[in-house]
């Protein structure tokens, strides 16, 4: 039987066939048979989708695990939050996504242009086909497979171990790492800004195959939508990497963050080379479009290294089963927009123009866009030919002593020249352009002065990283630059966009205002972001591997050199989880008692509550001995060894299991008693005891110190399950810009690990992300009616 | 129209000679494998988990003693104790004639590692043609150290 969700699946399949072949009949026959039935046909996939989608989260919010996938990425234990992004924790889940949003702006299509041109009709034709091969894809893996067509479970069904109705009590539980608010909104923002770069894409490919007037106004607006939900969705994942992951900072280079970045690149470029086409249909009329398929074939491929394992990345999902059919798709859509690129450019060239020279308008946003293109491929090529010597040769290899040095290095003359040019094109005046070309020489001078500036540790590269002294004689050549290099450029962009937000200012009507005030918002995004990046990656001071004793509560623990010290104000844990398993309990306190030594060479399990609590130093490591109660009077005194004091109080209850010591006598009261030495505790509940849920979140409160003044104060947690572990570093930010930051990796040995960082200016990568959604979303807002 | 086309050639070419760059940087300088044996030293090793296979059956059909080496790129102890210490005369004619040696690269060969219970590199494990160890010399150890050590165990397993 087909799961209802496939069904819907298979059904979206048919009508978007049936549409079609209606809209081929109607533009190659002009036959009008199917013609009526191709705008129901598309609205009605969109709604089957919507409801198949709808249906996958109900089977999430319900626990239903005769659903593998809902198994995989969900359990009972988890808030309702989490049940629901749940829906979108795993490929076959994004997928579903993607196809539906395909279908719902082929649905907006349809409403809207009714098909009623040549261009909509072709347009849409082109987003169902690319709609069709996803919804494909989704079969394949779809999130609708039973649990019992698993592979083991086919396997233990057919040994007689599981019955054919199996359908497992509890899920399989969400990766700790995904419990958060972050990743609630990152996969949607990826997979939506994915699909909505569909229509720019079909409208690019019917205007190279038959010069369609149009193409790029029907697409403006979701190409704007793209690069928003893109950008914003790569912003958030860098959040969540800074917030959650700990890694220090929000951008690394992984290969995955890296992949989707490079269609945002492009997609830019083409947002830039549609500005001026949108003036002159023949300035770009090759460029554009071409960008346009180019972003599109690059989200497929980004697609791909999500899901392949060749990529060495902290997206590991490692299924390649659709990653051929990908690989298929970008291959048939690049033949085909190289093929028809050429033949527009052939046609072309026969177009006698006269030269204006080297500096004029034009030819600076072409600059502009060479450039996004070379950043593009830098990235593409810092993750793909690793990948590919991988395959032909066998060879592991790095892009350089450190990854995230080949991205930098060779990123970074191109970035200066990109901000050179963000001034210029800002700036342009075609009466001034003497003066302006001045301006740019100057600055250009500036630049190549300030990059020979000898500073302390202020260059590309690290140049006290162990690596440094093996990089490759060109690698040290760039990296030797000085990055205050970077300061002259980015102050001139600076001061072009205020010159040109104060043009904008005085525009009389607002519709151009509005926008134009939209556009330098988005550029002083880029210079807020560059700043942030390049001060908090090359000034970040990192004091590593510190660690408390909880016992040291309350006071000032000095961590590495440099004066800075931590104050852990309180400890604590808690359970995600809306119900706590409680442990099993062990043997009751009054029948040790009355016979201690027939337990001897026993392992003994006890549960009480802590009455008494002594800490005893034996070096190299204390004891903590604590007599337990049993709630009848009977009381048991049990013993652990650890590098730390166990942090226990009277009141807990605690589940110990260890071996019984019938007549221990101790040095200090010279007495004997029987006594249970065990190695960690199995279960302690109580105030500040780890709980034994799915989820666990240990939390420390810190003060942090430096040379005795407080700089920061928070909560590092760690959270703590079946399906992994993660860190939820402690952020404190000032108005200064700098951020302390304090990864905490989990009680170990009664002690608290802490690795502290001292972050400069990362705000500024913040409020340029929040500038770049203002911009954008103002840019939106006023739609041009003249296109 | 000439000016773009001269534009987009440069930058076509600046491509593909950064493409180029790079990519035969990364497979001169940046191997995280080696087949080669550069890194080793110029000393020939059996490699990897299957090398060890394959040593063992050599060792017991010779009689030999097989010594492991962990090691890793990245390690720049690594690099002076080959040239040093392995690569050191009296050490290296030892070993390439009495010895079966493994090397196994510490990034890739994780679980053999694990097995064996090393942590870091440089790492030494000699053991017989059972796969007894016999001895073992973690870190950068000079040859006066080591060579005595390669003797005894030599003469260890074949006087048995």
């Amino acid at each position: 039987m087909i799961p209802l969700g496939d069904t819907l699946l298979y059904a979206t399949l048919v009508l978007s066939v049936i549409a079609l072949i209606g809209l081929l009949l109607k533009d190659f026959k002009n036959i009008e048979y199917l013609n009526k039935l191709v705008t129901p046909a598309i609205l009605l996939g969109a709604g089957l989708l919507t409801s198949s989608f709808i249906l996958l989260a109900y089977y999430f919010v319900t626990g239903n695990f005769t659903y593998d996938y809902v198994w995989q990425y969900s359990s009972r234990d988890l808030p309702l939050v989490y049940k629901i992004s749940g829906t979108w924790a795993g490929q076959p889940g994004t997928y579903l996504l993607w196809v539906l949003v395909i279908y719902l702006s082929a649905a907006w299509l349809a409403w809207t242009t009714k098909h009623s041109t040549a261009l909509s009709r072709r347009t849409q034709i082109i987003t169902l086909l690319s709609g069709i091969y996803l919804v494909i894809l989704t079969l394949i893996q779809t999130p609708f497979k039973l649990i019992i067509d698993r592979p083991e479970v086919v396997d233990m069904i057919a040994k007689g171990e599981l019955t054919a109705g199996f359908v497992p009590a509890d899920g399989n539980g969400l990766n700790a790492l995904l419990v958060n608010f972050w990743m609630i909104v990152h996969p949607p923002l990826m997979f939506i800004g994915y699909a909505t770069m569909t229509i720019p894409f079909a409208a690019a490919i019917v205007y190279l195959l038959t010069k369609e007037d149009g193409w790029e106004e029907l697409g403006r607006q979701w190409a704007r939508f793209t690069w928003l939900f893109l950008g914003m969705g790569i912003a958030v994942g860098g959040v969540w990497a800074y917030l959650v992951l700990g890694w220090g900072g929000f951008w690394a280079w992984d290969p995955v963050e890296t992949a989707s970045f490079i269609p945002w690149l492009t997609l830019t470029g083409f947002l830039h080379a549609a500005a001026l086409h949108r003036k002159d249909k023949s300035t770009f009329s090759i460029a554009a479009p071409i960008l346009a398929t180019v972003s599109f074939i690059l989200v497929l491929y980004a697609a791909i290294v999500v899901r392949s394992g060749l990529f060495n990345s902290v997206h590991a999902f490692g299924d390649t089963n659709t990653g051929s059919l990908l690989i298929i798709f970008i291959a048939i859509i690049s033949i085909v927009s190289i093929i028809l690129g050429m033949r527009r450019y052939l046609e072309e060239t026969d177009k006698v123009e006269e030269d204006r020279g080297f500096w004029n308008k034009t030819n600076i946003f072409y600059v502009t866009l060479l450039l996004f293109v070379v950043l593009a491929f830098i990235s593409f090529w810092g993750i793909t030919f690793p990948a590919f010597i991988q395959l032909t040769q066998g060879l592991k290899v790095g892009v350089a002593s450190d990854t995230k040095n080949f991205f930098n290095l060779w990123s970074y003359p191109f970035t200066i020249i990109l901000l050179l040019a963000l001034g210029f094109c800002l700036n342009y005046n075609e009466k001034n352009k003497e003066e302006q070309k001045k301006t740019l020489f100057i600055i250009i001078g500036l630049t190549i002065i300030t990059m020979f500036l000898r500073t302390e540790n202020f260059y590309v590269l690290d140049h006290n990283s162990p690596f440094w002294v093996r990089e490759p004689a060109i690698y040290k050549l760039i990296g030797n630059i000085s990055v205050v290099s970077l300061f002259p450029s980015m102050i001139y962009a600076t001061w072009a966009t205020i010159q040109r937000l104060i043009d904008y200012l005085r525009i009389k009507s607002i519709r151009p205002r509005i926008k134009g005030i939209g556009i330098a918002i988005v550029h002083f995004g880029v210079v807020f972001i560059l700043f942030g990046a390049v001060i908090s990656s090359n000034f970040t001071q990192s004091i590593e591997g510190g660690s408390i004793p909880l016992a040291s509560k309350g006071e000032i623990v000095s961590l590495g050199q440099g004066g800075y010290g931590v104050k852990i104000i309180n400890f604590s844990t808690r359970s995600l989880a809306e119900v706590a398993s409680a442990p099993a309990a062990g043997i009751k306190i009054s029948e040790i008692n009355a016979n201690p030594a027939s337990y001897v060479n026993n392992d003994v399990k006890v549960t009480g509550k802590v009455i008494e609590v002594e800490n005893v130093p034996t070096p190299p490591s204390n004891t903590t001995y604590m007599k337990l109660e049993d709630g009848t009077g009977n009381s048991l005194w049990v013993a652990t060894q650890s590098d730390f004091p166990l942090d226990v109080q009277n009141g807990m209850e605690l589940t110990v299991e260890g071996f019984m010591m019938s007549d221990f006598r101790s040095n200090s009261t010279q007495k004997t008693y029987p006594l249970v030495i065990f190695t960690s505790p199995e279960a302690i509940t109580g105030a500040a005891a780890p709980v034994s849920g799915k989820y666990n979140v240990q939390s420390v409160q810190l003060e942090v110190y430096k040379d005795n003044d407080r700089i920061g104060s928070g909560t590092a947690e760690y959270l703590d399950s079946q399906s992994g572990s993660g860190t939820f570093p402690l952020v404190d930010s000032s108005i200064t810009g700098t951020d302390v930051y304090v990864i905490f990796q989990g009680l170990s040995g009664g002690s608290v690990p802490l690795t502290l960082k001292i972050i400069p200016a990362v705000n500024f990568a913040w409020v340029g992300i929040v500038l770049f959604a203002i911009g954008i979303i103002l840019i939106m807002a006023v739609r041009s009616k003249a296109g | 129209m000439r000016t773009k086309k001269l534009v987009s050639i440069l930058v076509l070419v600046l491509i593909l000679a950064f493409a180029y760059f790079s990519y035969t940087t990364a497979l001169s300088n940046f191997t995280l494998s080696d087949k080669t044996n550069s890194y080793l030293g110029g000393i020939k090793f059996h490699r990897a988990a299957a090398g060890l296979e394959e040593g063992f059956q050599i060792a017991q059909q010779e009689n030999k003693p097989v010594m492991i080496y962990f090691w890793a790129i990245w390690c720049q102890y690594c690099a002076r104790f080959q040239t040093d210490t392995l690569g050191n005369p009296q050490v290296k004619q030892i070993l390439e004639n009495d010895y079966v040696l493994v090397a196994m690269d510490l990034d890739i060969d994780r679980e053999v590692a694990q097995q064996y219970g090393v942590s870091y590199p440089p790492y030494l494990v000699f053991m017989d043609p059972k796969g007894n160890v016999l001895e073992r010399v973690p870190g950068a150890v000079e040859p006066g150290y080591l060579l005595p050590i390669v003797t005894q165990v030599r003469e260890k397993v074949r006087g048995k």
